[in-house]
């Protein structure tokens, strides 16, 4: 009802379906267009992507600030790893089971952690996190310890008859290219369907919310294990990727890393996780900045963050969306 | 055997002491902001290096050493509280996990940094063992429990007595009302927050000559330890909190003997998520604060 | 269900907070087509009241009865989904980032969507709910005079206006019972009018009942036919709104109590 509805107005070109053309052309030239070194980061950047993905509806959807997200990465990265070392199963077969065993860890760990109150929760799900890196060191029958799992085949298909390996930085770029466009689109149907809708209601207020007949505790029982699925996707890649996994794959740093590329890019929004796991890890990656000096740079970014950048990138990244699509 | 138990009994002791002067740091910082400081355990990191750069780069003795590790520290967490700690007045829980937690990254890897990650060896300290009712205690140990009575001996009447104290309390209790009445709170948070970190790392300074080494990442390793002490002692109870470091320290050295020393470090969490599940409010009472 | 049994029927409900007794054996009734007004002198009880009867609090003791169905210690959410009784919360409460049609939305989501599973939906069929959910809402919107505001953003709206979101938040799943907790405290003499004759409005054309609780005498005896008075956790009397006001009992309890 602002006046700007009546007065006609220039519109400005609608930019957004030659952005989106762009956009598909860079992420399925770009191992021809940078160095091997850039598709690794790219690749990287999309491991760290999923779990992200899952983190943000979480935190950004549902209001539930976890720390467990590196738990259920390790658990998938576990679960492929040794699918595919003892048995030599083909990669959608480790992928779908990573994404189950760390969904169905997420049951018993979120029914009672999600009783508890705002940082009774994060720190039980931190706790999460030093256990399982606990349990990888010394289930040794299993993980093989501190060791932990070495030569994890290249992934592999097998249609029927047919059957190939994906091996080359190039083909396992355009493997989690395909994973993680599919991942967003799931995130993106989560989203958008009316329990998503009840998933931001909760955020916003758990307790209305439940007053108008929205079971929020099973929601974010659900949400907590799909996030942990996105988790385990995550680590299933991160296995066959880096063909190895250690106990280290649980540790608080990749939990870290996962929140900043939520908050950072803009929580409860998913090009805000795309953006962020470019950013954050795709880009100090490509730059090779050393381990120490990268988490420096984190812990700055959490606390500019906090301070001063609540929504993250999330305004201009809705600005340059806008400004793009003609609106002003 | 029994004399064994004994021993493991009294170690776990000693160690339950270096938790509860780290914790009650932690505890207390609670009590005046609501809000779990996850960088805790770096001031003890960075007060160890301090005595550690004063002993092997400026060859001064362990007892001055101390003395450089502790103010180095205040220096630190002056900045800190200064620069983050003051802000998180009255922020939401989630914010204060974020910013200390960036914070911890950032003494840590800057530490890691500086001095390169590798375990550097501490060679100060009292170490003779000398033989006390039959068997033999380390003089660093019995030092550290000596400083961990005049701490907490030391808190209770600070807190009861000092205007810092009362203040604190006040703090704990009700902050709009501390504003209505004209305390500066976030000077109260501010001086807290630095009496918490010179006491973490006055406690990394002590346990240095038992530990023997010392890295970049050992802050992190105690926060994990004195998280889940300050929820089972009760979020902001001093003397709950001492219970709490005590039973922790002897569990985690009977564990480390009968079980296996690879789980002692999961002993703290693995309780803490118990309790949490028993009784999500810890086992002290968070009420009887300060 | 049983037309001649009331629609809800709270039996000597009782609940402590430690030694203090916040209600102390109080059975009340509402019957089909009422507004009924809880009043009484604050911290008599009657929040801790709607509190147990709505389940957002465990009673020690009582049942609570639903068109004949007991539901005591059902969940809030199942009351209100099941039950199709709603409450309304004494601070003013809405989805504050999301503007006024998305708040009514989410009201009637859980009441269109047969399970948990199904909201994941997002089908022809799931859409087509959601579109007739939110023809409901444009229409109460409408009705709660917020059309000119709806695009904005809840928490940009006055008190005033966020309690009218709330109030037709309610109403969108077609409830049998509200119950309203203060609902026209802190809030302009303008809207007070508004909230009267959207509660009168609901209760005459759409057959909601409601239970009030209200300090705004003037507003209990418009709205209400009977009143019941709780004092220090116990029912002090009960009768017709104009009868109640002039009672003794009732004065002293909020005068000299």
């Amino acid at each position: 009802m602002s006046l700007t509805e009546t007065v006609p107005q220039a519109r400005r070109r609608d930019l957004r379906i030659p952005l989106a053309v762009v956009l598909i052309v860079v992420a399925l030239g770009a191992p021809y267009m940078g160095s091997r070194y850039v598709t690794h980061s790219l690749i990287i950047a999309l491991i760290f992507m999923l779990p992200a993905h899952g983190l943000n509806l979480l935190v950004g959807y549902t209001g539930l600030l976890s720390l467990a997200q590196a738990a259920f990465f390790g658990i998938g990265a576990y679960t492929a790893g040794l699918l595919a070392v003892t048995y030599g199963t083909p990669f959608y077969v480790n992928l779908i089971a990573a994404a189950l065993v760390s969904g169905a860890a997420a049951l018993p760990l979120g029914i009672p952690a999600l009783r508890l109150r705002s940082t009774s929760f994060v720190m039980c799900t931190l706790g999460f996190v030093i256990i399982g890196q606990a349990i990888a060191k010394n289930w040794v029958s299993v993980t093989r310890g501190d060791m932990g799992l070495s030569s994890i085949p290249k992934p592999y298909f097998e249609l029927g008859p047919l059957s190939f390996t994906v091996s080359g930085t190039t083909n396992f770029y355009y493997l989690a290219l395909a994973v993680g466009v599919l991942a967003t689109l799931a995130v993106w149907a989560i989203v958008r369907s009316p329990a998503g809708r009840n998933m931001v209601a909760i955020r916003e207020n758990e307790t209305l919310a439940e007053s108008l007949g929205v079971p929020t505790w099973h929601y974010k029982l659900i949400v907590f294990m799909i996030s942990a699925m996105f988790a385990g996707v995550g680590g299933c890649l991160y296995a066959h990727y880096l063909t190895v996994v250690s106990p280290l794959t649980f540790q608080m740093y990749y939990s870290t890393t996962m929140l900043i590329i939520v908050l950072g890019g803009g929580a409860g929004m998913i090009s805000g996780t795309v953006f962020g796991s470019l950013l954050f890890v795709g880009l100090t990656e490509a730059l090779r900045v050393a381990p120490e000096v990268r988490m420096i740079a984190y812990g700055a970014c959490l606390l500019v963050l906090v301070f001063w950048f609540k929504q993250g990138f999330a305004p201009l990244i809705n600005r340059f969306w806008n400004a793009i699509g003609g609106v002003k | 055997m029994l004399s064994t138990v004994l021993e493991q009994v009294v170690n776990g002791i000693v160690t339950g002491s270096v938790y509860a002067i780290v914790a009650v740091g932690m505890t207390m910082i609670f009590g005046v902001l609501r809000a779990i400081n996850f960088a805790h355990g770096e001031y003890y990191m960075l007060g160890t290096f301090g005595a550690w750069f004063a002993i092997d780069y400026l060859g001064l003795s362990y007892e001055a050493s101390i003395v450089v590790g502790v103010l180095a520290t205040i220096v630190v967490a002056y900045v800190v509280g200064q620069l983050v700690m003051r802000r998180m007045v009255g922020a939401p829980a989630e914010s204060g996990v974020l910013a200390t937690l960036g914070i911890a990254l950032i003494l840590q890897n800057t530490v890691i940094f500086v001095f390169g990650g590798g375990y550097k060896f501490f060679s100060g300290g009292y170490i003779e063992p000398i033989s006390i009712f039959g068997f033999s205690l380390a003089q660093q140990r019995i030092l550290i429990l000596v400083v961990c009575l005049v701490v907490f001996v030391g808190l209770e009447l600070m807190v009861t007595y000092s205007r810092l104290g009362m203040a604190m309390r006040a703090v704990s209790q009700n902050v709009e009302c501390c504003e209505v009445v004209g305390i500066d709170v976030p000077q109260v948070v501010l001086r807290t927050f630095i009496l918490g970190a010179a006491l973490a790392a006055l406690s990394g300074v002590l346990t240095a000559p038992v530990n023997v080494s010392v890295y970049g990442g050992m802050g992190e390793l105690i926060t994990f330890k004195t998280l889940p002490i300050i929820i089972m002692g009760g979020l902001g109870n001093v003397r709950g909190t001492f219970f709490a470091a005590m039973i922790l320290g002897i569990a985690e050295s009977l564990v480390a003997t009968y079980v296996g020393l690879q789980f002692r470090d999961t002993v703290g969490f693995a309780t803490l998520i118990l309790v949490l599940m028993w009784r999500p409010h810890g086992l002290f009472s968070t009420q009887a604060r300060f | 269900m049983n037309a001649h049994l009331p629609l809800l029927e709270i039996r000597n409900l009782s609940k402590s907070y430690g030694a203090v007794k916040a209600v102390n054996d109080v059975s009340i009734h509402i019957d089909r087509g009422e507004i009924a007004g809880l009043i009484g002198p604050n911290g008599s009880g009657k929040s801790t009241f709607f509190d147990c009867s709505t389940g957002l609090a465990r009673p020690d003791t009582g049942t609570v009865i639903l068109d004949g169905q007991d539901i005591t210690g059902w969940s809030l959410n199942r009351i209100a989904r099941e039950g199709r009784m709603l409450r309304s919360f004494q601070k003013t409460v809405t989805f504050k980032s999301l503007d006024a049609e998305e708040n009514l939305v989410i009201a009637g989501q859980m009441f269109t969507f047969p399970s948990i599973a199904a909201t994941f939906g997002l089908g022809k069929l799931s859409r087509s709910r959601i579109e007739g959910l939110r023809e409901r809402a444009r229409e109460l919107i409408k009705m709660a005079g917020l059309w000119d505001v709806r695009h904005q953003p809840a928490g940009n709206l006055s008190g005033g206006q966020q309690k009218l979101i709330q109030f037709a938040s309610m109403l969108m799943p077609e409830p049998k019972l509200i119950l309203l907790d203060e609902p026209m405290a802190g809030i302009n003499p303008k809207i007070i009018e508004r909230v009267v004759d959207t509660i009168l409005y609901a209760n005459k054309s759409l057959g909601v009942s409601f239970l009030v609780i209200e300090h705004n005498i003037d507003v209990v005896t418009s709205i209400c036919q009977r009143v019941v008075v709780l004092d220090q956790g116990s029912k002090l009397v009960e009768g017709l709104a104009h009868d109640i006001i002039q009672d003794q009992r009732v004065r002293e309890a909020y005068l000299g109590g």
